[in-house]
């Protein structure tokens, strides 16, 4: 057993931290008060090769791997607390792989160059109105006419849809859709990559529209509608009717790289509250750290925080044997239990240490002078479920330990 | 056009910490390229991609912190890395360091600019550049800021306490930067993976003919501030006050 990082990882992370101290940290207020990251800063990202890293260089990847795309999350949120950038960035990396897994090679070499380059962007398309973790159950409909699908519906909490808008190039989904009888159930979706502007040009039949979320406000989230949108069937994601497989496989490497980035966000707080206890002085001239009602506390979120960051890295270490070495002695659904442990433990670790933080800070954290409430806010989105709902992440773990008839979605 | 770019593996003091006394831990700090080191590779890689350069680092000392710089050098771009192997490292001072990197320059070479950090991060002595020069008997412009090749001329500034200088020089010369000279290049993943199958050739102080001297430091000391606490009180006379401190602030400078 080895806990420890190789030399490339060690090197790779000292040179995002060095990258985000140059670019990111003097912008993060910034960013989440202005609600969008610089179109400029997107760009220099990707000229970094922070995009697209586990994507082989053959299709413009970085040919890196999942553990230094969560490496970069980890460290971008550090820098970003309000994980607005660490968010784009894991979005960018996750989901490309699935495109080179299982798109058709002139279709991966259309799209993957221009998302690694930080020209397009590259996400998810998959919650519906009626509810985000009933995927199965998603309505949008995809009808094949010839070669081409005709695509119907409504897709809602997306993220990066101004960011498609602005970008040089535009950008895309990996949108799931039902193909056949809706009794059939989650074995009734495709996958598709769903481009919905390219080259400058907006597709017909796409009709986005943006949210004003409170949190993590640089990365836009928004919906759209699909009105007889047409995607040639060379877009498609892998074979019919398994888009469900792939979706699963997407949000397990998507999960991991959530959670380092909620983590890294946690990791600023936990030092803003070290400097914090240490410095300010009550009750004459007392610091708050030496109170062990404060000191053990900080002692036992340390320990959350950490307990979340081996599950990561042990999922992220994980999801590299089989989706980077392909080592044949592991399989797709052996990352299931792994990712819901580290996506239910992390973002929530970082709850507590954020609410934690801003008791300590007193009635200085309610005021938009202390930027703890960014942080908290930001993170607190996957608390509640973005990218897998926490009782979501429950159900996958007690299914594998109680058995499935025990446990109903 | 052929470049050296010696570089020190330096204390990377925005990670070091303090006992609670104000002593630093220098022996956990972590190290890395001294700053200004890092300034000079960066100019030593963008003549490499303006004028087709090759360029050449090399480090003294011995162990895998020292082959890590020399392989972040690499991933900034630099195309050969040698190690100066010296066991002993720190008990060598900028005499026996400079006459070491001159031999190399004379095995390696020649080269048409030797550029490197004006002082490093830690013992800021700014001795290593002039050593070199002087060793091999080329000129030296030290403390640019700015560095350009043109028609077989480098042409370097300097911005001192009374102007700001040009000198235009043929070369071989040696230069030192400062860290006003570029922002440096952060390595990317790619040339961080890149580096690591690259080749860091290491030779010897024997190899270079170099008998090395020990000069021993007997003592350092600290620069301390000594306050001169006068304190008038401007509660009962202000006009007369003022007058004092301005007085003696004038003659104090």
């Amino acid at each position: 057993m080895d806990f420890e990082f190789s030399e490339d990882e060690v090197r790779f992370r000292e040179s995002v931290q060095e990258f985000c101290k140059r670019y990111i940290e003097p912008r993060w207020v910034e960013i989440d008060e202005r609600g969008r990251i610089p179109l400029d800063l997107i760009k220099k990202m990707g000229e970094q090769g922070l995009f697209a890293i586990p994507v082989s260089e053959e299709y413009g990847g970085v040919g890196g791997t999942i553990t230094m795309a969560a490496i970069a999350a980890e460290e971008i949120a550090y820098h970003d607390p309000s994980v607005a950038t660490a968010v784009y960035t894991l979005l960018n990396n996750g989901w490309p792989l699935l495109v080179e897994r299982y798109s058709r090679e002139d279709v991966k070499k259309e799209i993957l160059p221009k998302v690694a380059g930080g020209e397009a962007f590259y996400g998810i398309a998959s919650t519906e109105s009626h509810g985000g973790s009933d995927v199965a159950g998603i309505k949008t409909t995809a009808v094949k006419k010839n070669n081409v699908w005709i695509v119907n519906g409504e897709k809602t909490y997306i993220s990066g849809i101004r960011e498609i808008q602005e970008l040089a190039e535009g950008g895309g989904y990996f949108l799931v859709a039902k193909t056949g009888k809706p009794e059939y159930g989650h074995r009734n979706i495709t996958a598709f990559n769903l481009i919905v502007r390219w080259n400058g040009k907006t597709r017909q039949g796409w009709k986005p529209t943006i949210f004003e979320e409170i949190g993590r406000r640089g990365i836009s989230t928004g919906g759209f509608i699909l009105e007889d949108f047409e995607i040639d069937d060379k877009y498609r994601i892998g074979e019919e009717n398994k888009g469900f497989y792939y979706l699963m496989e997407g949000f397990n490497v998507a999960r991991i790289l959530v959670a380092a980035a909620t983590i890294g966000s946690g990791r600023w707080a936990l030092d803003q509250a070290i400097e914090w206890i240490k410095n300010r002085k009550l009750f004459e001239g007392r610091p708050l750290a030496s109170f062990q009602a404060v000191s053990f506390r900080l002692s036992e979120l340390y320990g959350e925080l950490e307990a979340a960051r081996l599950l990561t890295y042990r999922a992220a270490w994980l999801a590299d044997k089989i989706y980077i070495q392909k080592d044949p002695k592991w399989k797709e659904k052996d990352l299931n239990i792994p990712v819901a442990l580290c996506k239910m433990k992390a973002p929530e670790a970082t709850t507590k240490i954020y609410e934690e933080l801003m008791k300590w800070y007193g009635a200085y954290a309610y005021t938009k002078d202390c930027n703890a409430f960014r942080g908290w806010l930001g993170t607190f989105s996957y608390t509640i479920g973005a990218e897998g709902a926490q009782n979501i992440m429950r159900i996958i773990i007690a299914r594998d330990l109680i058995g499935r008839e025990y446990v109903k979605g | 056009m052929k470049i050296l770019t010696p570089i020190k593996l330096t204390l990377d003091i925005s990670q070091l910490k303090y006992e609670s006394s104000g002593e630093p831990l220098i022996d956990i700090a972590p190290r890395k390229i001294g700053d200004s080191d890092k300034c000079a590779i960066e100019e030593a890689v963008r003549l490499k991609e303006k004028h087709n350069a090759y360029t050449v680092a090399v480090t003294v000392g011995s162990g895998p912190e020292h082959e890590r710089i020399i392989r972040d050098a690499y991933a900034m771009g630099i195309d050969e890395g040698y190690i100066v192997e010296v066991k002993e490292y720190e008990n060598l001072q900028a005499i026996t360091i400079g006459e070491i990197i001159a031999s190399l320059a004379k095995k390696t070479g020649p080269y048409d600019l030797i550029i490197l950090g004006a002082g490093s991060l830690d013992t800021h002595s700014y001795t290593l550049g002039p050593i070199i020069a002087s060793k091999i008997g080329v000129p030296i412009i030290a403390g640019v800021d700015s560095l350009s090749y043109n028609d077989g001329v480098f042409e370097a500034r300097c911005v001192m306490e009374d102007g700001t200088y040009t000198y235009r020089v043929s070369p071989p010369i040696v230069v030192t930067v400062t860290t006003e000279a570029n922002e440096p290049r952060i390595p990317t993943l790619k040339t961080i993976l890149r580096s690591k199958k690259m080749e860091i050739k290491k030779l010897t102080a024997e190899d270079l003919g170099i008998e090395l001297k020990r000069i021993e430091i007997e003592e350092l000391k600290r620069y301390v501030v000594q306050r001169k606490k006068i304190i008038w009180d401007a509660g009962e006379d202000l006009e007369k006050a003022i007058e004092n401190l301005v007085r003696v602030l004038t003659s104090e400078v």
